[in-house]
């Protein structure tokens, strides 16, 4: 293709025209009302601008309305989605509440699973250690200190029956936060399922999976990116084939936000990493409309408001216009994007820990009405630690608070049509347009992340906005202004307790396991590994059922592709 | 004066600082924040980048001969892997190149780090100068013991 | 610890931290008796190492090239000794040192000595404080030291200057091969390298400096040049072929020891120099008259000025 005319810079000037109206109203109301008012009354009139670096005007009118706001906006359940992609919404059906979870031994996971369960939480989520996160098991030299503080520690398929004893697996739906093992402990889920006779198609749940925001922000990674994408490709084909409910990725935004990116940047690079995902599931022969329903995505909502509720509105709607437009999705389901949301970490202060709670039902008010399907809220103790139990409680009742009294669900999209939030959506969908035609000349996603361009661009975000808060620019309540003298919160402490009892977990399975039968499903996965055309995920669930470590197999990948060294970003 | 004092201690060799998360932690948005603060605040800084190990920091640190090693770590483990680092220190005789900490370490944990040597501990939400302003004064007590003037 | 002889007998033995607790006295203390002391303890156990500098625009790829040709080198059995010298910043003169980190992996694993070094400060002149860390580092038994440059400004040709062998590395499609021969790089340059030949445009770069080459041809040596890919490795045995080539050229036409003896001398007079020089400057300038026409016109007064610096300097400072 030219690269001067391609499908982002064809788009983007065809949504430059969408406006031609002069803002008179506004014009003629900032000479004659605004100005003088000012003046008179000695106004400070500083800029204002969102994350995004977009310059915000005192008001906005019917002017900024976009000509074609009908069809941009489409109706609830309705293409492009703009409004929401179900035609009931929250009325049909509430967001899930789910909240994220796991930590110390398998045995505290499975209590805090069933605890939740209990308090009417809808859906499981699990978040694992670093040293799982990385692929390695508890024995490693590395693991020392780490097992079990972030998450809950895996490292063989007993744990994993464990932490689902009691649970049955074909009635839940478990969300699994891991990303560069994520088909071993897919593989270690499913076998789990066929262990306790749940046919594989009725297995609900979605592992993160995904490998391209680990490059670009949380830098959890073990293989070269072909690796780790090689993997995915498997994930997709046998889960399209066998496993339709199991959602193989959640395309995370969440991230990348965290790193430090601003909201458009989090929009651009999730659905840039979320069209390279397509593109390769069509590279390994599957057809858009059977693979593309089962994408769903991760967002982040911080703290200003409307700019979150724009990015999730223009999200749906990139997605949906791009699917059909560029890869021909027939389907409507291909179009939806569904996605969950989690409440910022980064905007959370250790400081005045109970302004938490306030800055969490804001973003979570975002969420819900930027029309999440599913929501994380974060307690208020978790610039700390991982949360209490009574921090959790606060948190997942903030949810039950905006669902069943705040009346945010009563009416679809009550956001619709506002000057200001239709006019942010353009400029957050413009702006998306941009990153997306400056990666596509760079030679697409993965030569922008082994540049370094998106970590690069990242940072210098990040940056930008530690100096507004070092001048005070931005404000962080308690952390910035109105700062008192603090007194520690009390906090939940992973004892070494778990890191020994995993230990010794682990050394009786390497005991007592079958060794042969281990030595045989590993040699078969390595061949695999060995083969680009073959599907591993077979071959893990073999060697998961022998009780083969998480180490044991990643380590395999390690010898066959090596690690990855990212490029020098400051 | 402690300001022209210092001055002059940093005056051809400018103070030198390494950045490290010796776990097994990825969080490195606060590491590429912190490089540029720190050299904004005319600081020449290293960046030991992803999982480097113990022994890595401390090969580092010596070979560049730093003033000050600065750990982060936001993944709890803190009071495990800032000890491997102080221990290495230790065993090797180190004195002249001070530790700061910081990351996500709860109020009880910064004494017992204080007793390993490892100063600072911010939380999140610390302002830069704060921890610059540290960063400072744990390299000037540095360069003292490396020039034996103390 | 400022104790000389023990660390000049560290050095001697090759202890890490005694070459970097070295290396600082040169970087902090150009002047001092204590450098002079170390260097002159250790001179009869240098001189007998390649010092190479390996220059080239900044993002070129040098730094992860001297990680992979390290490796090699070290495995072939020589001590090798790396020098990388980073911008710092104009605005806070802070620099962040980044060359270290794109080599680490190799550094680790071989257990390479590598020092960084920014641009600033440096009373003595930067080269002088690189020279002297050569120096050290040869006097441990490294026999090969690599200096990496990003090849402007002057204080970079005089490093470069010290250098036996200078690789230039230079990388299709960014018109550098045009700035780098401007720069006048290209004339002291015993090898270049095209990095990145993967990229579009490597063939014709260096079909271009080829061309350049013929031309200039300089006496005996013929200037290799070599397409690199410093990520997968492509190349880089090629390269160290040259430079070892280039060594034995050396040894056949030039009198290193001589050379590096007048070098020495040259380096080490001008640091005593700029030194006494800049201390009566210094007071010299502190007793300008500032009111205009007083004592003249401008140039009357920093006529007066040198002529105090002159007198002073001959006083003995």
């Amino acid at each position: 293709m030219d690269q001067s005319e391609n499908y982002w810079s064809q788009r983007l000037e065809s949504m430059r025209l969408r406006r031609d109206k002069i803002n008179s109203r506004y014009n003629s109301w900032k000479k004659d009302t605004l100005n003088p008012w000012n003046k008179s009354s000695r106004n400070i009139t500083e800029e204002r601008r969102n994350s995004s670096d977009i310059i915000l005007r005192e008001v906005y009118t019917e002017e900024d309305l976009s000509n074609n706001i009908d069809q941009e906006l489409g109706m609830p359940g309705t293409y492009p989605f703009t409004r929401g992609i179900y035609p009931n919404m929250y009325r049909g059906k509430l967001w899930t509440m789910r909240m994220f979870s796991g930590f110390g031994t398998p045995e505290d996971t499975n209590r805090r699973l069933k605890y939740l369960i209990s308090h009417g939480e809808t859906g499981l989520s699990i978040a694992f250690d670093m040293p799982t996160l990385y692929g390695l098991d508890c024995d490693s030299k590395r693991s020392d200190g780490e097992v079990g503080k972030c998450g809950v520690s895996v490292s063989s398929l007993k744990d994993m029956e464990v932490i689902f004893r009691g649970i049955d697996l074909g009635k839940v739906s478990t969300s699994m936060t891991i990303n560069a093992p994520a088909i071993v402990l897919t593989a270690m889920y499913f076998a789990l399922a066929q262990k306790k006779h749940v046919p594989l198609e009725n297995v609900a749940g979605t592992v993160q999976a995904d490998i391209l925001k680990e490059y670009i922000a949380q830098k959890e990674w073990i293989y070269p990116p072909e690796a780790h994408l090689r993997m995915i490709r498997d994930m997709m084909t046998f889960c399209t084939k066998n496993a339709p409910k199991y959602n193989y990725i959640s395309i995370s935004g969440y991230h990348i936000r965290e790193a430090g990116s601003s909201a458009v940047q989090e929009l651009a690079f999730t659905l840039a990493d979320g069209f390279y995902y397509i593109d390769m599931g069509i590279e390994a022969g599957l057809d858009v409309d059977r693979f593309a329903p089962r994408l769903s995505f991760f967002f982040n909502s911080s703290i200003n408001f409307f700019e979150e509720i724009a990015k999730m509105r223009a999200a749906r709607r990139i997605w949906a216009t791009v699917l059909k437009e560029k890869y021909g999705a027939k389907k409507e389901r291909s179009l939806l994007m569904r996605f969950h949301t989690q409440t910022s970490g980064y905007t959370l202060t250790w400081q005045q820990p109970m302004n938490n709670i306030v800055r969490t039902t804001i973003e979570a008010m975002a969420a819900v009405l930027g029309g999440t399907q599913s929501l994380h809220t974060n307690s208020y103790d978790e610039a700390w630690a991982l949360p209490s139990d009574n921090a959790v409680k606060v948190a997942l009742r903030t949810q039950q608070i905006i669902a069943e009294e705040s009346g945010l669900a009563d009416v679809i999209d009550p956001l619709g049509g506002s000057y200001y939030v239709e006019w942010l959506t353009d400029q957050m969908e413009e702006k998306a347009f941009e990153y997306f035609d400056r990666i596509e000349r760079m030679g697409g996603i993965l030569n922008a992340i082994k540049s370094g361009y998106l970590q690069k661009e990242i940072a210098a975000t990040s940056y930008k906005r530690q100096i507004r808060l070092e001048k005070g620019e931005e404000v962080m309540v308690g952390a910035n202004k109105y700062v008192e003298d603090e007194h520690p919160i009390s906090i939940l402490r992973i004892s070494r307790k778990a890191q020994d009892m995993q230990l010794k977990r682990l050394r009786d399975i390497k005991r007592t396991r079958d060794t042969a039968k281990v030595t045989r499903s590993l040699d078969r996965l390595r061949k695999a590994m060995e083969d680009p055309d073959e599907n591993l995920l077979p071959f893990m669930i073999d060697a998961v059922k022998a009780y083969a470590t998480l180490e044991e197999i990643t380590n395999i990948g390690r010898e066959i592709y090596g690690g990855w060294k990212e490029p020098v970003i400051v | 004066m402690v300001a022209g004092k210092s001055q002059s201690l940093f005056k051809d060799r400018p103070i030198k600082v390494l950045l490290a998360k010796p776990g097994i932690d990825g969080h490195d948005r606060g590491m590429f924040v912190l490089a540029k603060s720190f050299r904004d605040a005319g600081m020449d800084v290293l960046y030991a980048g992803l999982l480097p190990t113990p022994e890595e920091v401390v090969d580092t640190a010596v070979n560049e001969d730093v003033d000050v090693i600065a750990l982060s770590l936001m993944n709890g483990a803190h009071l495990t892997v800032f000890k491997k680092v102080a221990d290495l220190m230790k065993k090797r005789g180190i004195t002249d190149i001070a530790i700061v900490g910081g990351g996500t370490i709860p109020d009880q944990d910064r004494p017992k780090l204080a007793r390993m040597g490892i100063t600072g501990n911010y939380g999140p939400g610390t302002p830069i100068s704060t921890i610059v302003e540290h960063v400072k004064r744990r390299a000037e007590e540095a360069r003292k013991r490396k020039l034996g003037l103390n | 610890m400022l104790d000389t002889g023990e660390i000049v007998s560290g050095i001697l033995r090759g202890d890490p931290r005694s070459i970097s607790r070295a290396v600082s006295i040169m970087e902090t203390m150009p002047g001092s008796a204590e450098r002079r002391k170390i260097l002159e303890a250790i001179y009869p156990n240098t001189g007998n190492g390649q010092i190479i500098g390996i220059t080239g625009p900044p993002g070129i790829g040098k730094s992860t090239m001297i990680g992979k040709l390290s490796l090699s080198i070290a495995q072939k059995g020589h001590k090798i000794g790396v020098v990388a010298v980073d911008a710092s910043s104009p605005f806070s003169n802070g620099s962040i040192l980044g060359n270290r980190l794109r080599m680490q992996d190799s550094l680790t694993s071989r257990n390479i000595f590598m020092r960084s070094l920014s641009t600033r400060g440096q009373r003595g002149g930067l080269s002088s404080t690189v020279w002297d860390t050569v120096t050290i580092m040869e006097a441990s038994g490294m026999d090969k030291i690599i200096v990496e440059t990003v090849g402007s400004g002057q204080a970079d040709l005089d490093i470069l200057g010290l250098a036996d062998t200078i690789v230039l590395v230079l990388a299709p499609g960014l018109g550098d091969e045009i700035q780098a021969i401007k720069a006048g790089i290209m004339e002291i340059a015993s090898i270049i390298v095209v990095n990145k030949i993967d990229r579009e445009g490597a063939y014709m770069a260096m079909k271009d400096i080829q061309d350049m080459l013929a031309i200039n041809s300089a006496d005996g040596w013929v200037i290799p040049v070599i397409g690199t890919n410093a990520l997968t490795g492509d190349g880089l045995e090629d390269l160290m072929g040259c430079m070892e080539k280039h060594w034995i050229y050396l040894h056949e036409h030039v009198n290193i020891r001589e050379s590096r003896f007048k070098n020495t001398v040259a380096m080490d007079a001008k640091i005593q120099l700029d030194q006494i020089v800049q201390r009566s400057f210094q007071r010299a300038l502190q007793g300008m008259e500032t009111i205009p026409g007083k004592n003249g016109s401008p140039y009357d007064e920093s006529n007066s000025i040198v002529k105090k610096t002159i007198e002073s300097i001959l006083k003995g400072g």
